[in-house]
């Protein structure tokens, strides 16, 4: 008898549940009853799924880190961008979040950097985004004088 | 919607628009005007493009926006389905198929090896590249149908690497092929691979076919002249101070 109950709660009582909690989660996020529904489309559209977990910490450009173990290995870390991000383009790249959360959210580590945080250094410069492909990417020139003579063509 | 805001949207100011679009036909040699060599030149030049044109009233006429409209319909169809040809030529062919097992995934981005370069738009070069193999990677090259592209995987591929001074090894695979994302490592991780093919779908999202034709076609663009005169009165575009900056 209660094997057969504890297969009805696990069957219908637990994933009604976790659902309510997925609506809570953004309800803490935005607020309001609207905005309740509102936050779970977003997410649809961030994320491609809909998801819930704790607030493990934000960095310092505002990336928001969320874990929840319910989900697989690989599934159960993730972060949303800072509000950047989604405000102008949705231009997101995964070299946006700073290396101490990196080790974290590619299981480097299990402790998070505001657990154990990272050791401050001198030389340890302000982390910077991927800028290829954007009007501030590096480009590369020759500062030796060319070995060979290029043809140019006449006018 | 009040009347004169229809009318910007009908009659848009070409003129404050001007510098914005010019800014993207002319190369920073044109705007040079030096006898440097074409040695100083950048490797490529690249706007924004997204965030100008996104709103029907940036664009600078109706044309032009659906033009852009249908660069984001036929980019979003080729981003999503990337078929890599199978290329995989030393170890890195191994990271390459750490990317296709489940933990990495790329069937999620639509990426699916094929056999044959008959059906693939992506060449992924894993590996060192031989003198004995460039003409057969060439050749599968040319047999791919259009539009193609290439990504350079590893050390090897990106450069000769390791066998740089090697009597037998071609130093880089981009001395036979056009090559567009490069990504390092020996080998790269299958996490540094998808970072690359992640890039490759953005480059690809930039193209601007459509945009291009348009333009082209379009009997309302000035002739290349006058755009660099207009160009060349107001301040120059900040890719050209770069190439003149050393």
């Amino acid at each position: 008898m209660t094997g057969v109950v504890k297969f009805l709660h696990r069957q219908f009582v637990v994933p009604f549940s976790e659902m309510m909690k997925t609506f809570q989660h953004n309800y803490a996020q935005d607020g309001g009853y609207f905005p309740r529904i509102r936050g779970v489309l977003t997410q649809i559209a961030r994320f491609q799924e809909i998801k819930y977990g704790d607030h493990v910490g934000t960095d310092e450009l505002g990336n928001k880190f969320y874990e929840n173990n319910r989900f697989f290995v690989g599934r159960n870390r993730w972060v949303d961008y800072n509000q950047e991000t989604w405000a102008d383009k949705w231009d997101y790249n995964a070299s946006q979040i700073t290396p101490e959360w990196h080790r974290w959210l590619h299981y480097m580590t299990d402790d998070p950097p505001t657990k154990v945080p990272p050791k401050q250094r001198p030389f340890l410069i302000k982390h910077k985004r991927n800028m290829t492909g954007t009007n501030d990417c590096y480009v590369p020139y020759s500062t030796t004088r060319p070995k060979i003579e290029s043809w140019k063509p006449p006018n | 919607m009040s009347l004169s805001r229809a009318t910007k949207i009908l009659l848009p100011n070409l003129s404050k628009f001007q510098p914005l679009i010019c800014a993207r036909f002319i190369h920073p040699s044109d705007t040079l005007q030096s006898d440097k060599p074409a040695d100083n030149e950048p490797a490529q030049v690249l706007q924004p493009i997204r965030s100008e044109m996104g709103n029907i009233r940036n664009a600078p006429n109706k044309g032009e926006y659906i033009a852009t409209r249908l660069d984001d319909l036929v980019n979003y169809v080729k981003t999503n389905s990337l078929w890599p040809m199978t290329f995989g030529l030393a170890c890195c062919a191994v990271e390459m198929m750490h990317f296709a097992a489940p933990r990495y995934d790329m069937d999620r981005f639509g990426v699916v090896f094929r056999a044959s370069p008959r059906q693939a738009d992506l060449m992924i070069v894993a590996g060192t590249l031989t003198n004995k193999m460039a003409p057969a990677l060439r050749k599968v090259y040319d047999q791919m149908p259009d539009p193609k592209w290439v990504l350079s995987m590893g050390s090897c591929a990106n450069g000769g690497g390791y066998y740089h001074y090697s009597y037998s090894v071609v130093r880089g695979c981009d001395r036979v092929v056009p090559v567009d994302i490069y990504v390092p490592g020996c080998p790269p991780t299958a996490e540094a691979l998808l970072y690359g093919i992640l890039q490759l779908q953005k480059k690809i999202r930039r193209s601007r076919m459509a945009s291009f034709w348009y333009r082209e076609h379009s009997p309302k663009i000035e002739s290349r002249q006058e755009v660099l005169n207009n160009l060349l009165s107001s301040e120059p575009p900040k890719q050209a101070q770069q190439a003149s900056g050393h």
